[in-house]
């Protein structure tokens, strides 16, 4: 396999990464306009047919065709994937484990955000390269009543800051209890909290009313207050920095800091993730998002299956426990049952969705369901159809996390995160050979000097070559 | 590899020839311990069948022939196509096909299906009730965790409908000598394989996690051994002690016990299978230290960290039943360095492997993905085990005479995505059970 890496850094990332990543890779090139193309090898775009000895051709870390009959630009860097097979960078929707303590001790904490917690050198990012999952909803975890925000990231990165694809994806909620809280109390005082936000919401109204007349300036930001324009900022926040129009102190009828993520959800402008740990949870959490006319991603615990039939019809893909399969006992009767999670959402019309980060990791077995991929093969023994489990590593997840324009197929105009794998997918001997984010290849399982020490432990690390 | 499965064999001949093993001097007592598991066992047989259910009443004697798209025999050949034919809850014929007796249920798998024998498991998860280990002293010989073993646990459903049949029960490692372990089967009517499979003894820091020098006076933790030095001390005494026939210990022996030392002599003496729980490499040097100074062939369970020390175990024939590869965190049990590829390595070395600690089938695979030979991670969760525990001339492989514990797989047995069709336990299928309106 000959694979060039290349890299133009100039203006995009800071010089540390630029340092870093010098370090890591051999070639940097030094082309002003960084091309790269991959040819040769099976390309599952997920969106569209597999296209078998294709191309792709990326610039600046995006994808610029994909097709058989492309002309490869003389400048361009080549990676030639033939006999592999070429598929989107895998997206993993849910993931506490990039964050260092991802559990804030005061349970209601809506105003915080993961960026500030997102360790780019956890454990978790090396894995996530290592298996080729290239981007991840890195979130609050299940303890916390308000989580905080989340954010999309990439897998690889210096500064979190850098890794981040959206910001403030999503807020998290939790239904499950922390330390001895009761149920009762905690939903409580959860349905306390958006009340009181929405009586903020109509006192901002309301004072946005008062200021109506003296100043005309002020009408557009009244306006902006109800929703649309704001969100469009939203989006744009991370690209161009957007700092500017929340800026002014004497503006009353702007949401302060420490609620403004409250006031977001209720808008329906920053969607809820809300954990369920139990079955008991699931209608609780539909009538909040009913009640409060929130948009919700729901994260299902393992009891979670005894709700299906309220989760029946929903075409929001939910996002599943790790241990997809395992057993429970009857308390009455004692009779033990398989409980197959993949199988019974497909028998009820519930997409799914995967996540390799849960309490009940900790009763695996193998190290199976640490693995996303792993996830889906689990659920193709189950009866997903192949290109369902690649969708739901990818295009699936990425539409859930909102960051479907940018990743989760191979298609112009996307970043160009991909995986090369050494053969067809999901299959005991197919390792992931090389992931590449943004077109720069971010890992290469040649110059993967842990996983060799971890595979051939008896053999003397040698010199770097 | 060759020199291992020689030692095995021998040590195996050597029990059958003994008839198992019940020298002269403690035969009285260790009688009684016999009868009391006997009738623990016929007391808790009805129980199983009960929670099993008529499947297993049903059809217990019919011939079955069974077609598969192929038949890994393990040990022999395998055939693609391939046939066995069952007969009496055991094996009765194996071939690339075979004509169906008069009268016998066929089942055909069809194509691209794979039929394997059932998975033993050495170190079987689960299923005892309580603690599996008698803590008031360290060397606990002839304790059995038998009689707590509660057969209708869940424990054993989630181990057949993962393809395994059959495994041990390994005490808990608290204890310098913690005890007996028994085979049994994980379903069926006739639970019990093996009572007395292997002595287990513990070369690790774990009998000393609990003893303190210092604590409540009257505990029964202000004990010996409080390291590991002491461990493996108290180990070398025992087995001094019994090779001299000297009296127990009473300090560290307890005295309910028929002839505590008798098992231990029968190891030292090559009738009886040791089993050491061993975890780092150095640990693992000490196993072996010792049955150089008495003279006998031990087996490694745990095993972590037995990468680092595959020439001498290679050397020395001495085979390692590894625990689960898990990677909750960078270390495994003990503090140890867990490498993925543990078992391809030992095998390259030429030591004899079995996998461990349930799913068998999941862990065969990550184990072959990892670098283990694809043949040889199946004979790791199949024959390699029933060697380890003795009963390989019943189970493991696909051999006429052997019992007809077998898994019928969709496709590819270490594909992530084959899953597992049907489980069968001496001829009679356990898994699925029948749906409840079949039951009837």
């Amino acid at each position: 396999m000959v694979m060039a890496t290349t890299q133009r850094l100039g203006g995009l990332r800071r010089g540390l990464a630029l340092a870093l990543v010098l370090a890591v890779l051999p070639a940097v090139g030094a082309s002003a306009q960084e091309q790269l193309a991959i040819k040769g090898g099976r390309i599952i775009p997920i969106v569209g047919e597999p296209i078998d000895d294709g191309i792709i051709l990326i610039r600046d870390g995006t994808i610029q065709a994909v097709g058989t009959d492309l002309e490869i630009p003389i400048e361009a860097r080549v990676i030639d994937a033939s006999g592999k097979v070429v598929l989107p960078g895998f997206v993993e929707p849910h993931s506490p484990e990039p964050l260092v303590q991802p559990n804030e001790v005061n349970p209601n904490v809506p105003f915080v955000t993961v960026v500030d917690a997102v360790d780019p050198n956890a454990i978790y990012f090396e894995e996530a390269r290592r298996n080729g999952v290239t981007a991840v909803h890195a979130i609050p975890g299940n303890s916390t009543m308000f989580g905080g925000k989340s954010a999309v990231v990439k897998t690889s990165g210096t500064f979190a800051e850098d890794m981040v694809l959206k910001r403030d994806a999503g807020l998290k909620l939790s239904l499950r209890p922390a330390g001895s809280t009761s149920r009762m109390s905690h939903l409580a005082r959860l349905r306390r909290e958006l009340d009181e936000t929405k009586r903020y919401m109509a006192s901002l109204d309301e004072k946005a009313k008062e200021a109506e007349p003296e100043s005309p300036d002020d009408e557009a930001e009244g306006q902006g207050s109800e929703g649309e324009p704001k969100a469009a900022q939203d989006e744009d926040e991370e690209a161009d920095g957007g700092e500017s129009d929340e800026e002014s102190p004497s503006d009353d009828a702007a949401p302060d800091a420490q609620r403004e993520a409250m006031v977001r959800l209720l808008k329906g402008e920053l969607p809820a993730f809300l954990y369920c740990e139990q079955a008991m949870d699931v209608p609780h959490a539909l009538k909040l998002i009913d009640d409060y006319g929130m948009k919700a991603t729901l994260i299902l615990g393992r009891d979670c299956h005894k709700a299906i039939g309220l989760l029946a019809g929903r075409e929001e893909p939910v996002i599943l426990d790790p241990e997809l399969v395992f057993w429970e006992t009857d308390p009455r009767t004692d009779r033990d049952d398989q409980i197959v999670l993949p199988r019974l959402y497909r028998e009820a019309g519930v997409p799914i969705t995967f996540q390799t980060s849960g309490s009940s990791l900790s009763s695996a077995s193998t190290l199976g369901p640490s693995l996303l991929w792993y996830q889906a093969a689990t659920a193709v023994k189950y009866g997903m159809p192949m290109d369902e489990a690649l969708e739901a590593l990818t295009l699936r997840p990425a539409r859930l996390i909102g960051v479907d324009s940018f990743v989760g197929s191979i298609e112009p105009g996307k970043d160009a995160d991909l995986v090369i794998l050494s053969g067809e997918p999901l299959k005991l001997g197919t390792w992931v050979d090389a992931t590449i984010i943004d077109g720069k290849v971010v890992y290469r399982r040649e110059d993967d000097t842990r996983m060799k020490a971890l595979l051939f432990p008896d053999e003397e690390p040698s010199a770097p070559e | 590899m060759r020199c291992c499965k020689i030692m095995l064999e021998r040590f195996q001949d050597r029990r059958a020839g003994q008839g198992l093993p019940l020298p002269e001097s403690s035969r009285t007592m260790s009688r009684s311990l016999h009868l009391r598991i006997r009738a623990w066992v016929a007391a808790a047989a009805p129980l199983v069948l009960l929670a099993v259910g008529p499947a297993a009443a049903a059809g217990d004697d019919g011939d079955v022939l069974i077609r598969a798209g192929s038949v890994v025999t393990v040990e022999g050949e395998t055939f693609a196509p391939g046939a066995v034919l069952v007969s009496g809850g055991v094996i009765a014929g194996v071939g690339a096909s075979i004509e169906a007796p008069e009268g016998a249920e066929v089942l055909d798998l069809g194509e691209g299906t794979t039929l394997l024998p059932g998975f033993v498991d050495v170190d079987l998860p689960g299923g005892v009730t309580g603690p599996s280990v008698e803590v008031t002293r360290e060397i606990t010989p002839r304790f059995n965790p038998l009689p707590a073993i509660d057969w209708s646990s869940r424990s054993f459903v989630e181990a057949l409908a993962g393809g395994t049949t059959a495994g041990a029960f390994i005490p808990l490692s608290e204890n310098v000598v913690p005890g007996m372990a028994p085979v049994v089967k994980t379903a069926g009517s006739r639970r019990v394989v093996e009572a007395e499979a292997a002595l287990v003894v513990t070369v690790a820091s774990d009998p000393a996690s609990r003893n303190r020098s210092r604590t409540r006076p009257d505990s029964i933790y202000v004990r010996q051994p409080t390291n590991r030095m002491g461990v493996v001390a108290m180990l070398r005494e025992a087995l001094n002690r019994a090779s001299r026939g000297a009296e127990p210990d009473l300090d560290t022996t307890l005295p309910v016990e028929a002839d505590p030392y008798e098992p231990l002599r029968d190891v030292i003496q090559g009738r009886r299978s040791v089993l050491a729980i061993s975890r780092t490499d150095y640990d693992i040097l000490t196993v072996l230290r010792l049955a150089g100074e008495f003279g006998y062939a031990p087996i490694i369970l745990g095993g972590q960290e037995a990468y680092k020390v595959a020439g001498p175990l290679a050397a020395t024939g001495v085979p390692v039943v590894l625990g689960p590869l898990r990677i909750n965190g960078p270390y495994g049990p003990e503090r140890t360095e867990l490498a993925w590829n543990t078992a391809g390595v030992l095998h390259e070395a030429g030591v004899a492997v079995a996998l461990s600690g349930g799913d068998l089938l999941e862990q065969a695979r990550f184990a072959a993905r990892f670098g283990l030979p694809e043949e040889e991670a199946l004979k790791a969760i199949t024959i390699g085990p029933a060697r380890v525990l003795g009963v390989a001339d019943r189970l493991g492989s696909i051999a006429v005479g052997k019992a007809a514990d077998l898994v019928a797989l969709e496709g590819d047995p270490l594909e992530f995505t084959t899953p597992v069709r049907w489980v069968m336990v001496d001829g009679v299928v356990q898994f699925p059970r029948p749906k409840p309106s079949e039951e009837d």
